[in-house]
Parts: structure tokens; C-alpha cells; sequence
């Protein structure tokens, strides 16, 4: 085209190029300056031709940019829809989290009828971003930028008309937003999920020829909303198996004990949450879809939200609806000169709109006076009738609100402390014992762990070889290798600080060494006589402890036979020292290095007297003060005692559910707490020594704050046998990871 | 211990420092009293501990108990019990002597613990059944709860049983001194094909070990 033009103008001038040179001929001189060969008739044409150049690489451009615009359109559409449906997402999980931590509280209340008080349970604090949303769409919606909204979008399809962007690929741009956002009816009601499309489509296919149709635009959104209504109670409905089976598999995690009974009472409350939401449906009309969010309140609010959008959108009787909120934007700024527009034919698309919204108004009373008095009372509206449901159908979830006044500073509340310090959450089960696991110990530096229990084996554990297991929550690990030599209980095991030999004692009143072979081995490799490297006898009945040093190779051990025992594993004549004390009648139970002075040692005994020990010298420096004045007759044994990784305090876990913090210096007590509801068993501090855990036969492991010396998290981890539950807990000694030991043959790990 | 009920202030409970003769050696609790998950459990190994020899109490069920439940629980201990047998074997029985898993000359056992079945040496197939059966036992697939099995998975049962059993017969035809010794200590080879053969886990022409009176005279007969 560029070359077209200047190609004519020659052409055209063919004529005169000859009278031009011939008068140039004549007079050069003269009318050098006046270019005496352009003739009038030839600039003109020449200006034409430029003139109808430009006009169409105008349009070209004009074409591109609407094309452009409208892919951005598109593109925010999309974005938003993502948006809303991770915001849904979100609300969900919150929602779900909400109703598990209240079946925790009220299981915890039934069963041992005190509140349930570590952690506070909040409802769900949510986002108030859809409200927002609404506002600004209201703001486009109210009367005044309406006009210029409906003006723009006249503009742009008369233009995609022209360009043969037809109907049809618009249709397909909303049906896609709606199913990115899935509201989009689908399966259960194929009748009246394809209805809603289709007959929403129809009204957007002749809405901007025939106005009198508009009327069937709103026939659509009618039945999109039974749709979406008919789709959100099948969500909810779903919501509620789902919750339904969180009780039971909750149950059988968490061990909680009356497996059957628990599940039972939570499918029966689902149904009775159900039965209560149904007859809202019934006699609510449009208002009831606020009135399903029984306990999926939020995903409903979105829900109803999105249809009050879908209602002003048809009473425009635009079905477009997802790139609604972004689209005026670019809307507003197609300047109306561009094309003549008929300033009559957008008044009259006013009065039909407002028409419009007359009739819905009498159909839609719960809906329809928000689009004329503005953004509040709409919103007052929803507020309400959210509240209602809230009221009627929520039970327990009725405190949960929804605060309108969209508040900057609500916004991070959702996250409560857990944005502070970590909550563990069980991640692997270590299921292959045959019976009660009574102590766990991590290597220090790779995710593997080694069990011992009662079935007299021991077991390795790579916790990265998982088994895909049936609940998404938690992991199954098989173990990688079983450890064969005791011929009773396993008791108590250690793990070498290198990681590369682990000691177990156990009933048989033996403390075997074993190499531990490579976490990646293969289960079932041949036989290998050299993992076991050496059986240390010298006690004469159970060995119940046992503590590595933390840089030499020494160990310590604790007997029934009322002797503490050091070792030098590895050596010819391992056995190293025997202490005793005297006058002690009862017999040791556990024993530990003192973290902050290796030459130290700490042993606690049944008769709930616990002593420091010089090494070297095998003579007791201090006994502390763990044996109170107590009420004497009952047994008060100490089962663990753990010493501070970096100060000198020894904490003690008391048979009586106490746990007890020593100075070790002097021998004095510097706190002591009810920690459980039974018989604490089993300590362990973390590295850093921030954080005590605990475990005991209450079922539960806890976790301490050291510093304030408060709970911080309750585990219910483990189911009873006998009168037993949680034998040992363990830190991992770098990594995140805790884990417990059950009397229910499982161990679990933490992250 | 403030948990206690009033009307039983027995807490079974194995605590750190007691002795091992003292190892669960608590006063029976009936089966009605146990209120835990697993009470089949407890009550097998309180029967077992009562008197290890007294195998038609052990495989009594209490009233109304679940058949599945019940068989499940018993494979769990026989295999638990097994591992006593195979600390023994490990001792004695090395890849040299007993390159092949047999019992009489009639079979060759493979290990099923492998992709593909292999000819392991005995104590390797002892180790790999065991090591297999507990994570088959455990697994939480086929038995993802101790209180109510799957009719599927309790047929699951049979195969563990007919594979632990080469350990005993193993152990009967080549380790025998082996074998009466740990026999006499827990008479589990003697339960096991009582067990078996009360719930029809196995054919009778697999139960090669001689160990039951009619099985001995059955023997006998043959013989005369």
C-alpha cells in the first residue's frame, strides 16, 4: 500500500510529467521553487490517496487494538476467575480445618469433660475481598456510569460484528470463565446444567438486535441459579460426606478409642446438619442459596455472590459474565466519536434495563433493590439473609461471622499463631510390629528412624521410601530392615552420633550393638551375620535405659537389676563401670548424659529419687529434690528423666502426671505441672532446647514451651493397650521431625 | 492412676524398672472389661500367658467375637512368636548348610518376596516370609482396621499361613534339636496346626510336621 500510493500519484501524472519537463525546459530558473510539475489536480489526488492510506491503516490499527483490548479483557477475566476459585479453595480448607478442631474440642470434652484449652479454637476469620468486588461491580452497575458501561458494550459488538467476531466465540469466552470458576452446572443434572448455557446464550445472541429478548436473558440466570443451586447442595452435600469420614478417619489416625461410636456421631450430626439446611431450601426461594451455607457458608457465600453478579449481568442482558468486573475499564474508554452512536438508542437500552429491573425486582425482592439504592443495602441484604442461615442452619458454626466492614485489618487474622511457631501434624505411620513399641530413637542426620518393640525386633525406617497410602493425609513406610536377636521385649534403643551403630536392651536383659545397615538397602536382602556386631551382657534382668555419650563412644545403661552400667562398646572388655547407690531401695528406670557436662550423668529410680552422678569418679554429687513429701503409699515412680542439651536442668516425667524441672546444681526443683491426664512415660528436648514433648499413657503427646513452660500443641497419638498408650517420643536431631511410639504397635512421625 | 475406676484399681501397666519376671504378670482382666481396640489382642496373649500349653483355651474365642477379627489377631501372634524361632534358626541355620528352603525332598520352596520368586537360602526366606507377612499383616490396604476385617483380605489369611508354616517344617526336618527346644518352650508349632486346622487355613496335606496326637497316629497307620 505504501507503494501504491506514490506508484499512482506517478502514474496519474504520466500526462503532465511531459508538460512539467517541457516547461522546465522553458523557465528553470523560475519556477525551481514553485515545483511548477505538481499540478492541482494531482495534489489533490495525491492527498486523497494518502488521505484514504492512513484512514484504513487507522482502522487496521483501531482493528488491532479492540482485538487486543479484548484479549486483555479476556486474560483479567480469567485471572479473576482463577482468583475466585483459589479464594473458595481457601475458604474451604479453612472451613474444614474450622469443623475438625471443633470435633477435637467436643470429642475432647466428652471424653474427659474439661475444655478443651491449649488452643483457643477460632472460626475461621475470612477475607473480605468478595465484598469488595461487589462494591466496584455496584459502582459500574449504579445508573450513572451504566449508561456509559452499556454504551461501550453496545459499541463493541456492533464492532466485533463488523471485524466477524461472532456471538458465538463470546458465548464460548464466557463458558469457558464459568467453567474456570466451575459453576458451570455439570453431570448429576445434564437436563438443567445444559439449559442455562445454552438459553443464556440465546438472550446474548439477540439482545443487541432485539431488545425485547433481554427478557430471556433473565429466563436463563432463573434456571443457571437452579442449576447452581441444585450444584452447591451436592457440593455441600459432598462437604458433608467428606466431613462425615474425616470424623472416622480422623478417628482411626488419631486413635482416638471408640472407633465406631465416634464415626457414628459424626455422620449422624451430618445428617441432622442436613435435615436441618433442607426445608431453608425449601421456603427461601432464591434468598435460601445465602441459606445453604449450613456449614460450607463461605463457598455458598461465593456461590451467592457470583449469582447476584450473574443477576445484574442478565438484567443488562449481558451473559459475559466473568470479565464483567475488569471490562470497564477499557469500556469506558471507547470514545463514543469514534462511530457515531445513536445517543437515543443507548436511552432507550436504559429504560429497557431499568424495565428491566423492575420486573425482577418483583421476582427477585431478595436481590433486586441493592441494584437501584446502591452498594449498602445490597450488601446489608446479603449480610442478612447470611446471618439468618447463619443462625438457623449453623449449630455450633453460628459464632462464625461474616463481617462486612470490609476491615484492612481483618485480613490476616485467619492465620492466627500458626504464622509464629509451627503445628505438627502427623505425616508417616510406621505400621509392621506386631506388638507395642516401646522406643524409637532418630539417626542424626538422615530421615530414618529405628524402632524396638515388643515383638523383640527392631526395625529401620527410611522415611523416603513411602508407601502411597489410602488417606492423603498421612504416609505409610515399610520398614527397610528388621533387627532379630532379643529373645523378649525390646526396651530401649540409642542411635551412635555417627549414625552408623544403634544399642538396644531389652528384657532379656542383654544390650545388643548393631551396625545399621544402609536406609536404601533392600527389604529383602540376604541375611547379613555382621549387622549384629556384638551382645554386651553383664545385667541380670531388664535393661530400661539406655544414653549414648554425645562425642565418645560410651554408653549407659540402666538394669531392673538395679545397677547403671557404663560402656565402651566396640572394645574387648566393654564394660567400663557399675554404679550403685546405697541405701536406695528401688531400681533405676532411666538414665541420661548430662547434656552440658558429659562427665555427668543423671539417673532416675522407682523409688522417685533421681541422682547426679560423677562418672570418674562413679561417686552421686547431688540427689535431687524429685522425691516429695508425697502422698506416700502410691507409686510415684520417675520413667524418664531428660537432661537441658545446653543448660544444666534435668526434667523428670513422674508416674503420678507430673513433669519436674531440676536445677542440677543444686539438687532444688525449679517447676513442676500436671503435664497429662496419666502417667507421663517419655521426654524428649528438642536440639535447639526450646521445646519439651511429651508423651503418655493419656493417649496424647504434648508439646512445651520451655520458656513459659505452657503447652503448645496436644497430640492424640495413640490407642491403649491395656492400660498402656505412648511408650517413647523423639526429636529428630536436625531435622523436623518428631515421632512417637504406641502401645498400639504403630510409631507415627510429625513434620 | 487418679484414672482408675474404683472397682478395679489394677493399672497393667509394664513400667520402666520393672523386673522381667514381672513382664506382664497382672491380674486377668475378663474380655467384657477390656474397652480398648484391642482387646482380641490382649486377650490372646493373657490366655497364652496363663498357660502357653493349653492350646484349646488360647483358640476359644470368647462369646460373639468376630471370626475374622479372631483369626487375624492369632496369624498376628503366631507370626510375632515365629520371629523367636527364627532368632534361633539364625544362629544355626546358614546359607551353606541350607542353601534351598526344603522341609522333606519332595519340594523346593521359592520366596515369594521378590518380583520374581527366588530360590533363597532358608534363613533368607525364614527372614524375607516373616518380614513379608508383617507388612502384609499390617498393611493398611488389606487391614486398615483391628476391629472389623474385610472378607477379601481375611482370605489373604491362608497364604501367610501356608508360607509361615515352612518354618516350622524347616525347622522340624533340619534343625530338629532346634525345634523341640523352642517347642517346648512355647508349643506354638503344636498350636499353629491346631489353629489352622480348626479355621481350614490349610490343607491337611501340607501339615507335614507330625506334631498333633491324631496327626501322629494318622502317621502311624500309614506306616503299619
Amino acid at each position: 500500500m505504501i507503494d501504491e500510493g506514490p506508484g499512482s500519484f506517478q502514474g496519474g501524472q504520466g500526462g503532465q510529467v511531459v508538460t512539467g519537463s517541457l516547461g522546465m525546459v522553458t523557465k528553470p530558473q523560475q519556477d525551481e521553487g514553485q515545483r511548477a510539475q505538481y499540478s492541482m489536480p494531482g495534489i489533490l489526488h495525491f492527498l486523497q490517496t494518502e488521505w484514504a492510506r492512513f484512514e484504513m491503516e487507522r482502522s487496521q490499527w483501531e482493528v488491532e487494538r479492540a482485538e487486543l483490548q479484548a484479549r486483555i479483557a479476556f486474560l483479567q477475566g480469567e485471572r479473576k476467575g482463577q482468583e475466585n476459585l483459589k479464594q473458595d479453595l481457601v475458604r474451604r480448607i479453612k472451613m474444614l480445618e474450622f469443623a475438625l478442631k471443633q470435633e477435637r474440642a467436643k470429642y475432647h470434652k466428652l471424653k474427659y469433660g474439661s475444655d478443651f484449652s491449649q488452643e483457643d479454637i477460632k472460626p475461621p476469620i475470612f477475607e473480605k475481598k468478595p465484598e469488595d468486588e461487589i462494591i466496584e461491580t455496584e459502582r459500574v452497575n449504579s445508573p450513572n456510569s451504566n449508561a456509559s458501561w452499556r454504551q461501550g458494550r453496545q459499541l463493541l459488538r456492533q464492532y466485533l460484528q463488523e471485524i466477524g467476531y461472532t456471538d458465538t466465540i463470546i458465548d464460548v469466552r464466557s463458558a469457558r470463565v464459568r467453567n474456570l470458576l466451575g459453576l458451570q452446572p455439570r453431570t448429576d443434572n445434564d437436563g438443567e446444567g445444559a439449559q442455562p448455557a445454552l438459553v443464556n446464550g440465546e438472550g446474548l445472541n439477540k439482545r443487541s438486535i432485539d431488545m425485547g429478548k433481554a427478557r430471556q436473558g433473565k429466563k436463563g440466570p432463573a434456571s443457571l441459579m437452579e442449576g447452581a443451586l441444585m450444584d452447591s447442595e451436592a457440593s455441600v452435600l459432598a462437604t458433608f460426606d467428606f466431613l462425615a469420614s474425616e470424623g472416622v478417619a480422623d478417628d482411626e489416625d488419631e486413635n482416638l478409642s471408640d472407633e465406631n461410636e465416634d464415626g457414628m456421631a459424626a455422620d449422624d450430626e451430618a445428617e441432622e446438619r442436613l435435615e436441618k439446611s433442607r426445608p431453608k431450601i425449601k421456603i427461601a426461594g432464591i434468598e435460601s442459596m445465602a441459606g445453604m451455607e449450613d456449614v460450607d457458608a463461605e463457598e455458598a457465600l461465593a456461590e451467592f455472590d457470583f449469582l447476584v453478579n450473574e443477576a445484574s449481568e442478565s438484567g443488562e442482558g449481558a451473559g459475559e459474565a466473568r470479565s464483567h468486573g475488569d471490562s470497564p475499564d477499557w469500556a469506558k474508554k471507547d470514545p463514543n466519536e469514534e462511530w457515531g452512536v445513536d445517543q437515543q438508542l443507548i436511552s432507550k437500552l436504559k429504560e429497557e434495563y431499568k424495565k428491566d429491573r423492575k420486573g425482577k425486582k418483583a421476582s427477585v425482592p431478595g436481590s433486586a433493590p441493592g441494584q437501584f439504592s446502591g452498594g449498602s443495602s445490597r450488601k446489608r441484604i446479603e449480610e442478612d439473609s447470611i446471618e439468618a442461615a447463619i443462625g438457623v442452619g449453623l449449630g455450633e458454626l453460628a459464632d462464625l461471622t461474616v463481617n462486612n466492614d470490609a476491615d484492612p485489618m481483618n485480613y490476616d487474622i485467619s492465620a492466627p499463631k500458626e504464622v509464629f511457631r509451627k503445628t505438627w501434624n502427623a505425616k508417616y505411620t510406621l505400621r509392621s510390629h506386631f506388638d507395642g513399641v516401646r522406643a524409637l530413637a532418630f539417626h542424626p542426620e538422615e530421615p530414618v528412624l529405628i524402632t524396638g518393640s515388643e515383638d523383640h525386633t527392631l526395625k529401620l525406617w527410611n522415611l523416603q521410601k513411602t508407601v502411597p497410602a489410602k488417606k492423603a493425609a498421612s504416609l505409610d513406610v515399610e520398614p527397610v530392615y528388621t533387627f532379630r536377636a532379643h529373645v523378649g521385649s525390646v526396651l530401649c534403643l540409642a542411635v551412635s552420633p555417627s549414625g552408623e551403630q544403634c544399642y538396644s536392651g531389652g528384657v532379656d536383659a542383654t544390650i545388643r550393638c548393631w551396625n545399621i545397615p544402609n536406609s536404601n538397602i533392600d527389604p529383602y536382602d540376604s541375611f547379613d551375620t555382621n549387622v549384629l556386631a556384638d551382645t554386651m551382657i553383664a545385667h541380670t534382668d531388664a535393661v530400661w535405659g539406655l544414653s549414648i555419650h554425645p562425642s565418645k563412644m560410651q554408653l549407659l545403661s540402666c538394669s531392673a537389676d538395679g545397677t547403671v552400667r557404663l560402656w565402651s562398646p566396640g572394645s574387648k572388655s566393654p564394660l567400663l563401670n557399675t554404679f550403685t547407690v546405697d541405701n536406695e531401695d528401688g531400681v533405676p528406670t532411666a538414665v541420661d548424659f548430662v547434656r552440658c557436662d558429659p562427665s555427668q550423668m543423671v539417673a532416675s529410680y522407682t523409688s522417685s529419687n533421681t541422682y547426679l552422678f560423677d562418672i570418674e569418679t562413679s561417686k552421686e554429687i547431688v540427689k535431687l529434690e524429685t522425691k516429695q513429701n508425697s502422698e506416700s503409699t502410691i507409686n510415684n515412680q520417675i520413667n524418664r528423666v531428660v537432661n537441658h542439651p545446653t543448660l544444666p536442668v534435668s526434667i523428670t516425667a513422674h508416674e503420678d502426671r507430673h513433669i519436674r524441672f531440676f536445677d542440677m546444681n543444686t539438687g532444688k526443683m525449679i517447676h513442676s505441672m500436671v503435664a497429662h491426664l496419666d502417667a507421663v512415660t517419655s521426654l524428649a528436648v528438642d536440639p535447639n532446647g526450646l521445646y519439651l514433648l511429651s508423651g503418655s499413657h493419656d493417649c496424647s503427646i504434648r508439646l512445651w514451651n520451655l520458656d513459659s513452660k505452657t503447652c503448645v500443641q496436644e497430640i492424640t497419638a495413640h490407642r491403649k493397650k491395656f492400660d498402656e498408650s505412648i511408650h517413647d517420643v523423639a526429636f529428630h536431631p536436625t531435622k523436623q521431625y518428631l515421632a512417637s511410639a504406641g502401645a498400639d504397635a504403630l510409631a507415627k512421625v510429625f513434620v | 492412676m487418679k484414672m482408675a475406676t474404683d472397682n478395679s484399681a489394677v493399672i497393667r501397666r509394664n513400667r520402666p524398672g520393672a523386673k522381667a519376671e514381672m513382664w506382664c504378670n497382672w491380674p486377668v482382666e475378663s474380655f467384657e472389661e477390656m474397652d480398648s481396640t484391642l482387646a482380641v489382642q490382649q486377650f490372646i496373649q493373657q490366655t497364652i500367658r496363663n498357660d502357653f500349653s493349653n492350646i484349646e483355651a488360647i483358640l476359644t474365642p470368647p462369646d460373639g467375637q468376630d471370626e475374622g477379627v479372631w483369626k487375624y489377631e492369632h496369624l498376628r501372634q503366631f507370626c510375632m512368636e515365629l520371629n523367636g524361632l527364627a532368632v534361633k534358626l539364625q544362629g544355626e541355620c546358614n546359607p551353606e548348610t541350607c542353601t534351598q528352603m526344603t522341609a522333606t525332598e519332595q519340594w523346593i520352596f521359592l520366596c515369594a518376596a521378590h518380583k520374581t520368586p527366588k530360590e533363597c537360602p532358608a534363613i533368607d526366606y525364614t527372614r524375607h516370609t516373616l518380614d513379608g507377612a508383617a507388612c502384609l499383616l499390617n498393611s493398611n490396604k488389606y487391614f486398615p482396621s483391628r476391629v472389623s476385617i474385610k472378607e477379601s483380605s481375611v482370605a489373604k489369611l491362608g497364604s501367610v499361613c501356608r508360607r509361615v508354616y515352612r518354618i516350622f517344617s524347616h525347622a522340624y526336618f533340619h534343625h530338629r534339636t532346634l525345634f523341640d527346644e523352642y517347642e517346648n518352650e512355647t508349643a506354638l508349632c503344636k498350636r499353629f496346626t491346631s489353629f489352622v486346622m480348626k479355621y481350614s487355613l490349610m490343607s491337611k496335606d501340607n501339615l507335614i510336621v507330625p506334631i498333633l496326637e491324631d496327626q501322629q497316629a494318622l502317621e502311624g497307620e500309614s506306616e503299619a
